[in-house]
């Protein structure tokens, strides 16, 4: 924006309320978050080996691999940040499709994977099975796992809608214009991923060796 | 004698008609706009209209404990009462009450801005507010729901037959509305104070509301989660929450008091800040220790965090568990303590008007110093095994929420009403209103302390012989404490239209607020202030001195 | 407002992609408790190079930086007081009486 809304003495004042705004919005979407986190906790501390069972039944490459994408995404997400603060139109344009490209082949191995485990029945009240004497916890495990990486891949979702979207407006607009909302995009972006940073270890990870 | 003197009542023909209320007469207008003062409106408007379908459950509530049998309601329907009254009154009254009425009016007059920092996302939290209301109502029409407004598992979660998912949603979305009014308030007080307004020159009702609202992003998002689970276990019973699946039903406990005690500190805390600007105006008095005010606000806020087991006591939690909680929530009493105290001191050798607004928070100190000192009992685990629901902590909250929150909430609406509409509500009635409402408090809930230690439950349509006469008292002062809300139900719509006109400082308040014509242009100031005065800068001295010259 | 060069934003993910690598390896190695202590290290470690260099926290007002850690702190709050439930909850427990069904006072149930 280069001329701020009428309540706003100054373009920078905007940016920084736009800055805290999506910072404090992000603290919510934490909390958002905790009670699942809280959940897995307590359920793997009372369902250890049901819990490390059930983790050795996810698809690790795909896991990694997806990881890996991600955090990708992430660098090109900053570059693209970058390159609105420094008014570069066309790059700014290419590294956000990028971004909403990798997110998009995420969410399509995401599918694939779920795809995997509807066939294998873990997925919980839809005719699971799993051997007995773990399948209580390992339901539970499941239940999370759909859970938070179903949350997880909504949010993906609103952010690479909201990456095409920005691409869309840089056809028309300068990239000075757009910055604050790019921004502040990029902000929801980063925390996306740091949520996976988070859920790949804990459900693709548990008991790996054993 | 006048609280308002005359000098500052205005003739008609001398105003102006350009305020925020002139900006446009279409419902258009209205439901489109972007002006925090016409939002605040919409909420006072449709907070009321929760307030009193609230007040119908209560009603039925305490005409069913008119009689020990249960001969009005059977045993369910009596559930579902109780339930409607307390998921209307926590989400859809006392949370958004002052924060989304007097808070979104107020917080960027106050702070010198012209608007909050997201108007529209301001506009989007009414729509959220509404759209969870129309989810309760449907509740209601469908028949009910009859979990309790804490929603306890597993009966909620498996054995309840009733509508538990669809009110449930309500209060999702409602959670909503909230969560995005805090996280506009606090980007407003950082980024959108005028010149010369540091944080240490913020009033008290600033503050109150910025602390308030880091409990909203805080906590909320954990409520809205744990509802959550709870549908998808009513839909799926893949048993997180029920033992026999080998689930934890105080998982549950953990994540819903983990909101909702913190809950209630947004219930209160803005009550607080309503009463520390009433207070020194009506006492020409600076605040007491207006930096301990602040820093016991802040204390309240984040000590509330972590208290929330001592709802769980009896249910099975840890015993060293329950002894961390008791003495956490024993600290929290201190801050309350000390902000009880400087309001005291701020009245000490102060020169006091009994105006309405004043009545309504001398008895808001009195009624919130008696709840918080029984709160102290229930804190105390051992006396807690023995009156944890029962009518002792019915009445307790009742003390907070009611003789607390409600009074204070009344109170402000009645001090900047004529900031609000431009005209003054009539002062004796607004007195009248503010004693019934007082006497018809302590007659309904009193009572209900020595119910509860005398061992009546809580939740229960029918109650042994012994109890009757208690519950009559309390039934009997219901009818008077709704008489009492009642009367500015009529008499503040009268004075909008009907009042005599205001100026821009009937009370001769100190604040920015007042600062600027009743009711406020648009864009609330003419031109940017610089702050230079002090909070609270009233002069008992100099203005008595004054009055008798 | 500091603007990273690509060289910077380049070296971060190279580290987070070493950092996968390592908390994926370390998994297949048996090292008790010490796997979950590994991941979620190497997991904080992560998110705090995403939140300084990719989020700007590094240059972000201070007002931002406790907007971030508060959301930590709260989070810490709600696991630690539960956990102090959960895990102490199997001492000290009482025997299981059936209920009685008529009070002190007279009244019955």
């Amino acid at each position: 924006m280069s001329v701020p809304a009428e309540h706003f003495a100054t373009a920078e004042d905007q940016r920084q309320a736009a800055e805290l705004g999506m910072w404090v919005f992000l603290t919510t979407e934490l909390m958002f978050f905790a009670p699942l986190f809280l959940g897995y906790a307590y359920n793997r501390w009372a369902y250890a080996s049901a819990f490390a069972e059930a983790s050795r039944h996810t698809d690790v490459v795909i896991g990694t691999v997806n990881t890996a994408i991600l955090l990708t995404s992430s660098l090109f997400m900053a570059l693209a940040v970058r390159a609105t603060q420094l008014g570069h139109r066309r790059p700014t344009q290419v590294f956000l499709l990028v971004t909403a490209t990798l997110g998009a082949i995420f969410l399509g191995l995401k599918g694939l994977e779920y795809a995997h485990e509807w066939d294998e029945h873990l997925v919980p009240w839809l005719d699971f099975r799993f051997a007995p004497g773990n399948a209580h916890g390992a339901a539970l495990f499941y239940y999370l796992y759909f859970g938070m990486t179903g949350l997880h891949a909504t949010h993906l979702t609103i952010g690479i809608a909201m990456a095409c979207v920005f691409a869309f407006r840089l056809r028309t607009q300068p990239a000075q214009h757009l910055r604050n909302q790019i921004e502040t995009g990029a902000l929801y972006w980063h925390f996306v991923d740091a949520i996976w940073v988070f859920l790949y270890p804990i459900l693709y990870l548990v008991n790996r060796h054993g | 004698m006048n609280a308002v003197p005359d000098s500052e009542i205005v003739p008609e023909r001398v105003l102006h008609e350009s305020s925020y209320l002139h900006e446009g007469f279409t419902l258009r207008s209205w439901l489109l706009t972007r002006d925090h003062k016409r939002i605040a409106l919409l909420y006072l408007i449709s907070i009321t209209g929760f307030f009193f379908i609230g007040g119908a459950a209560a009603t039925l509530i305490r005409l069913e404990l008119m009689t020990p049998a249960g001969d009005v309601v059977d045993a369910e329907t009596y559930n579902k009462l109780f339930t409607a009254h307390g998921v209307i009154m926590v989400w859809f009254f006392l949370i958004p009450s002052i924060p989304a009425t007097l808070g979104n009016f107020l917080i960027p007059l106050m702070i010198g801005a012209r608007e909050v920092a997201f108007p529209r996302l301001n506009l989007a939290s009414w729509y959220i507010y509404t759209l969870g209301g129309i989810f309760v109502v449907a509740t209601l029409i469908a028949g009910g729901v009859d979990t309790g407004w804490t929603f306890y598992t597993p009966f909620s979660t498996l054995f309840s037959n009733t509508n538990v998912v669809l009110a449930v949603i309500g209060v999702f979305v409602v959670g909503f509305s909230s969560i995005l009014t805090g996280l506009n308030f606090i980007v407003t007080v950082h980024r959108l104070r005028t010149p010369g307004m540091t944080w240490f020159k913020l009033p008290l009702f600033v503050w109150a509301h910025y602390a308030t609202s880091l409990i909203l992003v805080l906590a909320t998002p954990v409520l809205a989660m744990t509802l959550s689970l709870v549908v998808f276990e009513r839909l799926t019973h893949i048993g997180i929450f029920d033992p026999a699946l080998g689930g934890d039903p105080l998982l549950f406990q953990h994540l819903f008091w983990f909101y909702s005690h913190p809950a209630v500190y947004i219930m209160v805390l803005p009550a607080m800040g309503v009463a520390s600007e009433i207070i020194p105006c009506f006492a020409r008095k600076r605040v007491f220790g207006y930096r301990m005010m602040a820093y016991a606000i802040f204390g309240i806020a984040i000590i509330g965090f972590l208290v929330w087991g001592h709802h769980m006591f009896v249910s099975g939690q840890s015993l060293y568990a329950s002894i961390a909680f008791s003495l956490l929530s024993f600290l929290v009493a201190i801050p309350s303590a000390i902000k009880v105290f400087n309001w005291t001191a701020t009245l000490y050798k102060g020169s006091i008007t009994l105006s309405a607004p004043m009545l309504y928070i001398l008895g808001f100190v009195g009624l919130f110093t008696i709840g918080g000192l029984t709160g102290l009992f229930l804190a105390a685990t051992a006396l807690d095994v023995h009156l944890t629901d029962t009518y002792f902590v019915v009445a307790h909250f009742h003390y907070i929420m009611v003789g607390g929150t409600v009074m204070a909430y009344l109170g402000g609406l009645h001090f900047w009403w004529p900031k609000i509409v431009g005209r003054l509500y009539p002062e004796t009635w607004a007195r009248i209103a503010a004693v019934t409402i007082f006497i018809g408090f302590n007659l309904t809930f009193f009572p209900q302390y020595l119910l509860g230690a005398q061992g009546m439950p809580r939740r229960y349509h029918e109650y042994p012989a012994r109890f009757q006469l208690l519950n009559e008292v309390s039934s009997s002062g219901a009818v008077i404490l709704g008489i009492g809300y009642l009367l500015p139900l009529a008499y503040l719509p009268w004075a909008m239209l009907r009042g005599r006109r205001s100026s821009a400082n009937p009370w001769g308040a100190t604040g920015l607020e007042w600062q600027t014509p009743s009711p406020p242009p648009q864009e609330n100031f003419a031109t940017t202030l610089q702050v230079i005065r002090i909070p609270y800068d009233y002069h008992p001295a100099t203005e008595s001195a004054e009055s008798q010259a | 407002m500091a603007i990273p060069t690509v060289k910077a934003l380049l070296s971060v993910w190279l580290g987070l992609l070493v950092l996968l690598g390592l908390t994926t390896a370390s998994a297949y190695l048996d090292l008790g408790v010490g796997n979950g202590v590994a991941n979620l290290v190497i997991a904080i470690i992560k998110v705090s190079l995403i939140a300084l260099f990719y989020m700007h926290l590094r240059h972000a007002t201070a007002t931002v930086r406790l907007a971030a850690g508060a959301a930590l702190l709260f989070l810490f709050f709600l696991a630690f007081l539960s956990f102090g439930d959960f895990l102490t909850r199997s001492r000290n427990s009482t025997p299981w009486r059936a209920p009685q069904t008529t009070s002190a006072t007279g009244d019955t149930y």
